[in-house]
C-alpha cells in the first residue's frame, strides 16, 4: 500500500512540524508574540515576514506560538474524549437488551446534534478558557469514539477466544479489561489522533465566532477573525493561521486514518 | 411501519423536551438573574423583585420552561435583550436565508457528486479527486475556504462582491451573485463525501442481475448507468444528507459568519457575542430541534425504503 505509506508520511512529517514550530516557537520566532510595535499592519516585509496585525504584532511569531496552544488543545481533548467514550463503547457493545438500546439511542441522539452549536452554547456559559474548551470539545465530540468502540466490541464478541473466556467463568468486566480493550487498543489510538484534528477544527472555528482564549493569546481562529477586515491589505493576516490550522487538522487526520 | 414510526417518536419527542428544558435551565441559570440584566446594575432589590414578580422570573425553573415552550410552540419567544425586539421578527427574516443557503449548497453537491460519478466519462477521473475532497472538506476549515475565496475572487480578481446579501427582489443576478461564494464553501464540505457514499452504493448496485440485463439487451453505458443504477444507488445519499445535516448546520454557523450573511447562523452567534440569552435560547432550540426532526425524517424515508430497518 504505497498510498497509505505516503499518506502515513505526509501526516507524520506534517504533525512533526508543527510539533517542532510549537516546541521552540520561543527560539525560533522572531519577536515576542504579544509585544505591539509602532508598525501596524505592515506587509511582508523582510523583517515581518507575514506582516504586522492591527496592534503591530509580529504575524508569524504569533502562527509560530498558535502551535502550542493548538497542540495542547487538540490532544487534551482526545483524551478527554476516549474517557468518556472509551468506556460508553465498550458497555454499549457489550451490554445486551435494554441496557444496549437504551445506550445505542443516547450516542445516536449526540451523533445527530451539530458538534459545533453545541459548543458553542457550552462554551459561552461556562467562559472561554484553556480548560474549559478541552473539556468542551471532549464532551461534544466522544460519541464518534463510543460508536467506533461499540462497533470493534461488537465484532469481537462473538470470537471464540471471548466465548472460551466467557466460559471458563470470566466476569464481564474481565473480559472487557483484558481481553476486549488489548485488541481495539489499536483502533481507539487512530480515532484518538483523527479526535485531536476536529478537535483543533471545532476548537478554531469557536476562535473564529468569537469564543476563542481570551486575547492576548496566540489563538489561530481568533487570528484569522481578526485578520478578516483587513483581507484586502494583507491576505496573510487571515490565512497564515488558518493554513497553519488546515496543515495541523490535516496531519492528524492522515495519521489517524492511515493508521486505522 | 406505522408501530417502528411511533416508536421513533416516542423516543424523539422526550429527547426534544429533555434537550430544550436543559438549554432552557442553563441559559437562564448561568448567565444570571434576567431582572437584573434589564434593569443594570445598580438596580435596587426592590425593582429587582417587582420584575421578578411580573415576570415570573422567581417561579420555579420547570414552571419558567413551560411556560417558556407553550410560547415557542405558538412561535412567541419573548423579546431581545440587545435590541428589544421580538425574537420572533428577528428570526423571520433570518430563517429563509439559512434555508436558502443550505438548499443550494445540498443541491449542487448532490447533483454533482451523483451526475459526475455516473457519467461514464467523468467517472475515473472524479473517483481520483473525491477522496480527496473528501480530506479536504474535513480538514479545511469553512471560515479558512471562505476566506481564501474571498481573497481571490473578490480582492484579486474582484470577480465578486466579498460579503453581504442582497435579497431576491433587489435583483436576481446580484442575489445569486453574493450566493456563489459561501455556496462553494458549503459545497466543498460535502461534495467530497457525498462522492464517496454514492461510488459505493454504485459498485454495489452494478453488480445485481437488473443491471446487466439492462446492459446485455444493448443499452449503451450511459443510459444504463442513468436511467438503471442512478435511481437504485442515489437512495443512500439522499439519506447521509439527512445524517449529516447536524454538520451542515454547523458549517453554515461559520460561512455566515465569514459572508455577513444575515442566517439563522450569524444571529446566533451575535446573540451569543452580547449574551442575548432570549434569542440564543430560540434560535438554538430551533436548530437542536430542527436537527433532531429532519432525523427522523431521513430514519422514516430509509425505513420506508428498507423493511429489515424496521425491526
Amino acid at each position: 500500500m504505497t498510498a497509505r505509506r505516503f499518506r502515513l508520511g505526509l501526516g507524520v512529517a506534517l504533525v512533526a512540524i508543527i510539533a517542532l514550530a510549537g516546541l521552540l516557537a520561543p527560539w525560533i520566532a522572531p519577536f515576542d508574540p504579544n509585544a505591539s510595535g509602532a508598525d501596524v499592519l505592515s506587509g511582508a516585509t523582510a523583517t515581518h515576514w507575514m506582516g504586522t496585525d492591527d496592534l503591530g504584532r509580529d504575524v508569524y511569531s504569533r502562527v509560530l506560538h498558535g502551535a502550542r496552544i493548538s497542540l495542547l488543545v487538540g490532544p487534551l481533548a482526545a483524551l478527554v474524549t476516549a474517557i468518556i467514550g472509551v468506556p460508553f463503547g465498550l458497555l454499549a457493545g457489550y451490554a445486551r437488551g435494554r441496557l444496549n438500546q437504551f445506550l445505542v439511542q443516547v450516542m445516536d441522539l449526540f451523533i445527530a446534534l451539530p458538534n459545533l452549536v453545541l459548543a458553542l452554547i457550552i462554551t459561552v456559559m461556562v467562559g472561554a478558557t484553556l480548560l474549559n474548551i478541552v473539556l468542551v470539545l471532549g464532551i461534544v465530540m466522544w460519541p464518534e469514539m463510543a460508536r467506533l468502540v461499540r462497533g470493534q466490541v461488537m465484532s469481537l464478541r462473538e470470537t471464540p477466544f471471548i466465548e472460551a473466556a466467557r466460559s471458563i467463568g470470566c466476569k464481564p468486566s474481565r473480559i472487557l479489561a483484558f481481553h476486549i480493550w488489548p485488541n481495539i487498543m489499536r483502533i481507539v489510538a487512530a480515532q484518538m489522533a483523527i479526535a485531536v484534528s476536529a478537535a483543533i477544527f471545532t476548537a478554531a472555528s469557536l476562535g473564529f465566532l468569537g469564543l476563542g482564549l481570551p486575547p492576548p493569546a496566540a489563538d489561530w481562529g481568533s487570528m484569522v477573525q481578526s485578520g478578516f477586515d483587513y483581507l484586502s491589505l494583507n491576505p496573510l493576516l487571515s490565512l497564515a493561521p488558518g493554513a497553519a490550522v488546515a496543515l495541523t487538522v490535516l496531519g492528524f487526520y492522515l495519521v489517524g486514518r492511515s493508521v486505522e | 411501519m406505522i408501530g417502528f414510526a411511533l416508536r421513533r417518536l416516542a423516543w424523539v419527542l422526550p429527547n426534544i423536551v429533555v434537550l430544550t428544558f436543559l438549554l432552557f435551565a442553563t441559559t437562564s441559570g448561568w448567565l444570571g438573574s434576567p431582572a437584573a440584566m434589564m434593569l443594570g446594575t445598580d438596580a435596587s432589590p426592590a425593582a429587582i423583585a417587582e420584575l421578578n414578580a411580573r415576570f415570573g422570573f422567581d417561579d420555579p425553573i420547570v414552571v419558567q420552561y413551560l411556560r417558556w415552550a407553550g410560547g415557542a410552540l405558538t412561535g412567541e419567544f419573548g423579546r431581545s435583550y440587545s435590541t428589544q425586539q421580538p425574537v420572533a421578527a428577528m428570526i423571520a427574516p433570518a430563517f429563509p436565508v439559512t434555508i436558502e443557503l443550505a438548499l443550494w449548497a445540498i443541491l449542487l453537491a448532490v447533483v454533482t457528486s451523483v451526475g459526475l460519478n455516473s457519467l461514464v466519462v467523468a467517472r475515473g477521473v472524479v473517483g481520483a479527486i473525491s477522496t480527496g475532497f473528501s480530506i479536504i472538506g474535513v480538514t479545511i476549515p469553512n471560515f479558512m475556504l471562505g476566506a481564501t475565496l474571498i481573497t481571490i475572487f473578490s480582492v484579486w480578481l474582484g470577480w465578486l462582491p466579498t460579503t453581504g446579501w442582497v435579497p431576491w427582489d433587489e435583483g436576481a443576478l446580484l442575489h445569486l451573485k453574493h450566493l456563489i461564494l459561501p455556496v462553494v464553501t458549503l459545497f466543498a464540505f460535502y461534495f467530497g463525501s457525498f462522492s464517496m457514499v454514492y461510488r459505493a452504493e454504485y459498485r454495489a448496485v452494478e453488480r445485481q442481475l437488473f443491471v446487466r440485463v439492462a446492459a446485455a439487451k444493448g443499452l449503451s453505458e450511459s443510459a444504463v448507468s442513468f436511467r438503471h443504477v442512478l435511481p437504485s444507488a442515489v437512495l443512500p445519499v439522499i439519506t447521509y444528507v439527512g445524517l449529516t445535516l447536524g454538520q451542515l448546520v454547523g458549517g453554515a454557523v461559520v460561512t455566515e459568519t465569514v459572508f455577513s450573511i444575515p442566517g439563522l447562523g450569524r444571529l446566533f452567534v451575535t446573540a451569543i457575542g452580547s449574551y442575548d440569552y432570549p434569542v440564543m435560547l430560540a434560535v438554538g432550540s430551533i436548530i437542536l430541534v430542527g436537527v433532531m426532526v429532519t432525523n427522523l425524517l431521513a430514519d422514516l424515508a430509509l425505513a420506508a425504503m428498507n423493511p429489515q430497518i424496521r425491526l
